[in-house]
């Protein structure tokens, strides 16, 4: 599965709670639709770093690199570069 | 001797008056000063009147924190309505609870929120719809009447300064709040009760117009209400930052912007401190935190303070229904009073009382009893919840406390099972009626348990019912599409009974510690 896919299924599960990825475009703003909270952007970092191997700097919080799922997955590669 | 202010119109007039070219609100870039200010909220206010908005009745307000939203608060009490701010957070059948409780006749919202449609179809008495400029519009425009944009229904108003004859008693607001028996609870304050307790919060703070504060708290809580209404006042600046989700964005835009001042419930300020080094930030000209929300740590306040040690923490303490504050800790008392939530304010006072209502004395606990200025006249259109509060001339707070001999009061817990999470108050019972809502669920009870940032989380203990199988994201997927994502359990705990008393009370402490 895609590190896109992953995300995603992580956001489903845990923030929309379902499967159906209908639901979350890769390019929507959670911001936007409202989806995360501070808290939950701990649980997203707290996910990233377990799962990618990855470490989130609190300088690299920033909307750019996590307010959508495809913006995730291209920071975990520019990081994993 | 000249009369004091009627209504906060009048604070914002001055401060208008007083320092037209100074900047009142910014927001990602944009600059409003006071004349700004004040000829929009007189402009709106026209537009409103002209529109046949009269004296007393309701306007809702789905606006975050903005420019709009203030401009649109100010305006309907020039024009003698009563601002209803509803929670921007909020699923549709929530919005469309409150906007149906409070009749509105008029609604100013934002076009792209989600729930905008639900608030509108449940407000059978709107007769004014503006949506603010935002996102592309979603507003179906065809079956509404008076429906406008907010640049079409401003640039048509008279900017005349022409404030309604409404008295200081009548109603200038109303704030939704969430009660332990999740009927609507809006707290009506009248226009004496927000001038009182600007003004008294005023007289500690010492805020001046030279300050500037970062906020991050929802106008349409009391809190954020407070610190907005001060500011105005003062003629001080609001630079408005309406997400906490990257913290150190908002540090950044306190450095960038030489914040005076910064306001946080005690998640805020937890948040703060573990994910942002403060120390690589310029925030030398911070002259003055404030906290309320809720307790915090002393061990928190001392990690805040010795972090920002320049700063002078304000530990309060306060409820809507007593418009925003009642006690405040002098900072230079912060040290050895540390744990209490200090003195009452100006012009309020305090009484600890027993269950029979008598006056206990120092180190005896009871119920946390307050008069004054800033006490409501009673929940809208709820006078059964309201005779529970406002018993022989005092609100009483639902707060348990006791004072210390040099007046000192400290808080032990609250008389009731609502559930605080981060800024937030959850009654238990909404989430459970929602729960319960769901086939497979024979019973449940929600509970608040303990979470390092936000306080409590909230935990749903849920008894199936027999023979079905239901799972937790189910649960959470329902509690998704009705509540506000807040309110969404963290936990779903399966139980074969819940825990009960002789009489059929759910025992909620023993809930608490299981799972």
């Amino acid at each position: 599965m895609s590190a896109a896919e992953q995300v995603r299924q992580y956001i489903l599960e845990n923030f929309l709670f379902s499967t159906d990825t209908s639901l979350l475009g890769l390019d929507e703003s959670f911001l936007e639709r409202g989806l995360i909270d501070s808290t939950g952007m701990l649980e997203v970092i707290l996910f990233l770093e377990e799962n990618f191997g990855v470490k989130v700097g609190d300088n690299e919080m920033v909307p750019e690199n996590l307010d959508s799922v495809n913006r995730i997955a291209a920071f975990i590669e520019r990081k994993k570069a | 001797m000249a009369a004091g202010p009627a209504s906060l119109v009048d604070l914002l007039r001055e401060s208008a008056r007083c320092f037209p070219e100074r900047q009142s609100l910014l927001l990602r870039g944009a600059v409003v000063t006071y004349g700004e200010l004040w000829r929009d909220v007189c402009r709106a206010a026209n537009a409103l009147r002209a529109g046949g908005l009269a004296p007393g009745e309701r306007v809702a307000l789905l606006i975050e924190n903005s420019p709009e939203y203030v401009i649109a608060y100010y305006a309907v009490l020039q024009a003698g309505g009563v601002a209803v701010g509803l929670n921007t957070a909020m699923r549709g059948p929530e919005l469309a609870r409150n906007m149906a409780h409070c009749a509105a006749s008029a609604l100013i919202a934002m076009p792209g929120h989600p729930e905008l449609p639900a608030a509108i179809t449940s407000g059978g008495t709107l007769r004014q719809i503006v949506t603010t400029p935002a996102t592309a519009g979603i507003v179906p425009r065809a079956a509404l009447t008076g429906t406008t944009t907010w640049h079409e229904w401003l640039s048509g108003a008279d900017s005349a300064d022409a404030p309604a004859q409404v008295g200081p008693h009548a109603p200038a607001a109303i704030i939704y709040t969430s009660g332990t028996t999740g009927d609507p609870r809006g707290v009506t304050l009248t226009h004496r009760n927000l001038v009182a307790n600007t003004q008294s919060i005023l007289a500690y703070l010492g805020l001046r117009e030279t300050d500037r504060i970062v906020n991050v708290l929802p106008f349409y809580y009391s809190y954020g209400n407070s610190v907005l209404h001060t500011h105005l006042a003062a003629g001080a600046s609001l630079v408005l930052e309406n997400s906490l989700t990257y913290p150190h964005l908002v540090v950044q835009a306190m450095a960038n912007e030489r914040a005076t001042g910064f306001s946080g419930v005690p998640s805020t300020f937890a948040l703060l401190l573990q994910r942002v080094n403060l120390g690589e930030y310029d925030l030398s000209s911070l002259r003055y935190l404030t906290q309320a929300g809720g307790a915090m740590a002393p061990a928190l306040t001392q990690r805040l303070r010795a972090a920002l040690p320049a700063a002078r923490l304000f530990v309060m303490y306060g409820q809507t229904e007593a418009t925003a504050r009642i006690t405040y800790l002098p900072p230079e008392r912060l040290e050895d009073k540390l744990g209490t939530v200090g003195i009452a304010i100006p012009g309020v006072t305090i009484e600890v009382q027993d269950a029979q209502g008598q006056r206990v004395a120092a180190g005896v606990e009871g119920e946390v009893c307050v008069r004054g200025d800033n006490v409501m006249p009673g929940y809208w259109e709820n006078p059964a919840a309201t005779a529970r509060v406002l018993r022989d001339g005092w609100l009483h707070t639902g707060d348990m406390g006791h004072f210390d001999a040099d007046g000192y009061l400290s808080l032990v817990g609250r008389s009731s099972d609502m559930i605080k999470t981060g800024a937030h108050r959850v009654s238990p019972l909404e989430i459970e009626e929602v729960v319960l809502e769901l086939a497979g669920v024979a019973e449940c009870a929600a509970v608040g348990v303990a979470d390092p940032i936000l306080g409590e989380v909230v935990r749903v203990c849920v008894v199936p019912g027999e023979g079905t199988a239901i799972e937790p994201r189910t649960v959470q997927a329902h509690c998704r599409d009705r509540l506000a994502a807040y309110k969404v359990p963290k936990e779903v705990v399966f139980v074969a009974t819940l825990p009960k008393t002789a009489s059929g009370k759910i025992k909620r402490f023993m809930l608490k510690e299981a799972g």
